[in-house]
């Protein structure tokens, strides 16, 4: 069987026979999880490790999968918005916008301006949430749950709950939203959020600087994270690896930038990239985008047109949207990556429902390149490496 | 089809590949043995570097009560998404049609992401995928009986619990 | 008859006495760790038992004590049960050659600090056994981490406690500190060979004792929880406590030999003094857990190796020749 060309570039097999490798090494089996505090949700790593260093790793996911393609079958399309909130759920905006852009685009149903606004800016916070967690995460990895990981994650958390505040005070839940609905959103801007926004805004970006103090001025951090798990970039395209991960082998491409969706044709962009392509690049680019989402947010927030939150007609019966065929794709820039959805329109509930969705998610891609970046290094780096890619579980498995 | 707009692409369908039909909410049919031959077209000399999607979909058979119409046997129906990776992205997208008892020739040397998403739509779906690697189901255990986005299979259909 | 009279009595009493001592603080300072630790991370720690949650050691001890021991079937058992004692013991036994106050030493031996590093050195053999014992990959690896580590940095940690050694031309830690009461702090005089070996024998005490950065053996991110993974109840409790107990020694064999241990320029001599240096560099210590990540074995390997050896090497040669020419 010939190799994946990709692989016979980079020098690596993921789909090594072992019994070809060295007969004289003993290689041993560790299984990386599921249950373990550093694979980010349920995933199993099962590693063949000569001494310390892993020789082939092979993932095994499915942990988590709830079945949520052939739930959103039997569901309508107004009642799918819950369901995928769970999908990234670290996330969830993304996710429910992502799904809810391309039911619009099969069903036709224009999204009003006021709507497109509100749904950039929580997009935009939500990735700044997205990313404190991260940083969290990655430092916890690092440094240990009790150790110098955990100051960071108590401070990057405690940021984080601000924005959820925020959340909070718009659509009545700190997590898994409903906010996002077919023609728009559900809630609209109560009176004094902007001010609120600016506020807490301001509060995370001068700690910010204080995040890259421990995390990319510390020498050690520094230590364990360059050089370790460096993803070539035609090698990160071709497993469909986008978002920072993508951006921080070289390649400058961002959805936001390259295929303007909602209103960010109008806003300009600076896409941030590195070349290196390890997991100290990754971390780089993670916290300027940060940065640059509160710009973003801070240019538009006072700027939301007046108008109607909702383009649809108010839903009174959850079979109201029919469609009875056709095709639609609708993506957007997530934190971790391209979140698209792909719907087949014309299923059950006379075409109240879909037929086919298919949630592309950008952590499975992610995770698709560890076999190719993993052997080699050490178990050390394989948690290094598995923190920087920032695989959500529930998106890898849904 | 709903959300993507490339003309480019259908111009290189028609002028290549002798495409005529492009229905205007759907993506393209490709013959299943010129799906290689595109893709390769498409990474080498288009740029459409990036591999963006793979979906396949279950149709059960259409048994027609008319004497004229012979009906639509059990198909799948694979799609595939590329991209351009830079600014103006445009996206490729294309459906390939796969008899039950066919096999959907595979793109893993040219598109290494296409190794998991082929299980993936294996392991949900049921369609085989010809010259992989390595096909075995990914996200359900091994010892699984069907593929549950068939659309014969009922989403409350009972199993064992997983040990 | 008095008690102290007799050795073997004496021996008893003020065993008994160290130990409990010494067990106690460090229950407490497990408590002050947490405290600063919340307080670092803008949390507030345990407030619930006792007073400002002051209790909270006694409850944990109490909770572990009372848990059920498992045993994997696989394991080895006499080492796996064997080894957290035989931690603990090691860890608490080097306590008895330090002296606290003037006249307050529980053995003062001639070979006071060779004991001490001889003893810590014993440590890696029961950290070995539970690695080993546990029959679990991850205690595996986390034990060979230890022990490559462990004899890694007991060379540095040797050559930089034997500056003061040469400096005062003596083993015994209680001469040490009368050397350090007549002629000034070793760390302070002679100008740089002091501070040196005082950061080297900081840092590979740090790795001796298995503490952030150095904490892989224990990575609990990497290795769920290195050697102590399969422990439950009783043992666990005793891994943590020769870790504690270990880095708490180490506060103290650092005050003696480099601060001048319970003397301070004269000033009201006595075990105050030995107290709160030791709790000032335990405090350090804890700053350091609290700000760091772990640094990578090979990294930490390096370090010992390319860095800590050779610098101990040439400072204790400075030392030598110091004694040799000023002739103190």
């Amino acid at each position: 069987m010939d190799a994946i060309a990709s692989a016979i570039r980079v020098g690596i097999d993921p789909h090594l026979d072992l019994d070809e490798y060295d007969p004289a090494a003993d290689l041993m089996v560790l299984n990386f999880g599921p249950q373990h505090p550093s694979t980010h949700g349920v995933l199993r790593l099962k590693l063949y490790l000569d001494g310390e260093t892993i020789v082939k790793a092979d993932t095994f996911m499915g942990y988590l999968h709830r079945g949520k393609e052939k739930l959103a079958e039997k569901l309508t399309y107004a009642q799918i918005t819950p369901i995928v909130d769970k999908i990234d759920y670290v996330a969830p905006m993304t996710t429910e916008q992502g799904v809810n852009m391309a039911y619009e685009a099969l069903l036709g149903i224009e999204v009003p301006r006021r709507a497109l606004y509100l749904r950039t800016i929580l997009a935009e916070l939500q990735r700044i949430a997205s990313h404190l967690l991260w940083v969290a995460t990655m430092s916890i990895d690092l440094g240990g749950a009790l150790g110098g990981g955990t100051t960071v994650f108590m401070h990057c958390f405690r940021e984080r709950e601000s924005i959820l505040d925020l959340f909070e005070e718009l659509t009545g839940c700190r997590f898994h939203y409903n906010t996002h609905c077919i023609g728009g959103n559900r809630h609209d801007i109560t009176a004094g959020w902007p001010k609120k926004v600016k506020a807490t805004l301001d509060v995370i970006d001068s700690r910010t600087a204080e995040y890259e103090s421990l995390t990319t001025g510390h020498r050690v951090f520094r230590e364990r994270m360059v050089g370790v798990g460096v993803l070539p970039g035609d090698l990160a395209l071709e497993l469909g690896i986008t978002g920072p991960n993508l951006r921080a082998s070289g390649v400058d491409y961002d959805l936001r930038r390259d295929a303007p969706f909602h209103i960010y044709d109008e806003l300009d962009v600076q896409v941030q990239t590195e070349k290196a392509g390890d997991c100290f690049a990754r971390t780089l680019v993670r916290i300027r985008e940060m940065r640059e989402s509160i710009r973003i947010v801070r240019e538009i927030i006072d700027s939301v047109p007046e108008g109607p939150i909702n383009g649809a007609k108010p839903v009174k019966s959850p079979t109201q949207f029919k469609a009875k065929g056709g095709q639609a794709y609708a993506c957007l820039e997530g934190p971790r990556g391209e979140v698209g959805t792909y719907v087949i329109g014309g299923g059950d509930n006379r075409g109240a429902s879909p037929y086919r969705v298919k949630f592309r998610s950008p952590s499975m891609h992610a995770l698709s390149a560890l076999p190719y970046i993993l052997p080699g290094h050490s178990i050390s780096d394989c948690v290094a490496v598995l923190g920087s890619l920032d695989p959500i579980l529930g998106e890898v498995d849904r | 089809m709903k959300g993507v707009d490339n003309p480019e692409f259908h111009e290189l369908l028609k002028s290549r590949f002798g495409i005529e039909d492009f229905p205007k909410d759907a993506p393209p049919f490709v013959p299943a043995s010129r799906h290689r031959a595109l893709t390769g077209l498409l990474a080498s000399e288009h740029g459409y570097t990036l591999y963006d999607f793979l979906v396949a979909s279950h149709w059960p058979a259409v048994v027609s009560k008319k004497e004229d119409d012979p009906g639509d046997p059990e198909h799948y129906e694979v799609t595939t998404g590329l991209r351009i990776p830079a600014r103006g992205s445009k996206l490729a997208v294309w459906r390939v049609r796969v008899e039950i008892d066919g096999t959907m020739p595979s793109i893993v040397d040219l598109f290494a992401g296409a190794d998991w998403q082929e299980r993936e739509q294996f392991d949900l779906v049921g369609v085989r995928f010809s010259r992989h690697p390595d096909m075995r189901r990914i996200m359900l255990p091994e010892d699984w009986d069907g593929h549950p986005l068939r659309r014969d299979y009922a989403i409350d259909t009972p199993h064992p619990p997983w040990r | 008859m008095n008690p102290l009279e007799h050795p073997l009595l004496r021996g008893l009493i003020y065993a008994g006495v160290v130990v409990t001592v010494l067990l106690i603080i460090v229950a407490w300072a497990i408590w002050f760790e947490r405290k600063f630790a919340a307080r670092m991370q803008s949390r507030v720690g345990p407030t619930l038992v006792g007073p400002m949650g002051l209790l909270q050691p006694l409850a944990d001890v109490l909770k572990l004590l009372q848990k059920e021991q498992i045993i994997p079937e696989n394991a080895d058992r006499v080492l796996f049960l064997l080894a957290p004692p035989l931690t603990a013991f090691f860890a608490i036994a080097t306590a008895a050659v330090i002296p606290f106050g003037p006249e307050m030493i529980a053995a003062d031996l001639d070979i006071g600090i060779l004991w001490i590093l001889a003893i810590s050195g014993l440590m890696v053999f029961p950290v070995w056994m539970a690695g080993w014992g546990s029959s679990n990959k991850y205690a595996l690896l986390g034990g060979m981490r230890a022990v490559a580590q462990g004899i890694s940095y007991e060379i540095p940690l040797v050559l930089s406690a034997l500056v003061p050694v040469v400096l005062t031309g003596s083993l015994s830690l209680a001469d040490m500190v009368e050397f350090q009461a007549e002629h000034g702090w070793l760390i302070l005089w002679p100008p740089g060979p002091g501070i040196i070996a005082f950061v080297i024998f900081f840092l590979s005490s740090l790795a001796e004792a298995n503490r952030i950065p150095f904490d892989i053996p224990e990575a609990e991110s990497e290795l769920v929880a290195g050697i102590g993974t399969e422990y439950t109840g009783v043992n666990f409790a005793l891994l943590q406590l020769a870790e504690y107990v270990h880095t708490f020694i180490a506060s103290m064999v650092a005050a003696a030999i480099f601060f001048g241990g319970w003397d301070f320029f004269g000033i009201a001599p006595g075990l105050h003094w030995m107290v709160l240096k030791t709790f000032a560099l335990f405090f350090f210590i804890t700053w350091i857990r609290w700000s760091f990540v772990r640094f990578r074995s090979d990294q930490l390997m390096a370090l010992a190796w390319r860095w800590l050896i050779p610098i101990s090497l040439v400072v204790l040669m400075a030392s030598a020749c110091w004694v040799f020419w000023a002739g103190v």
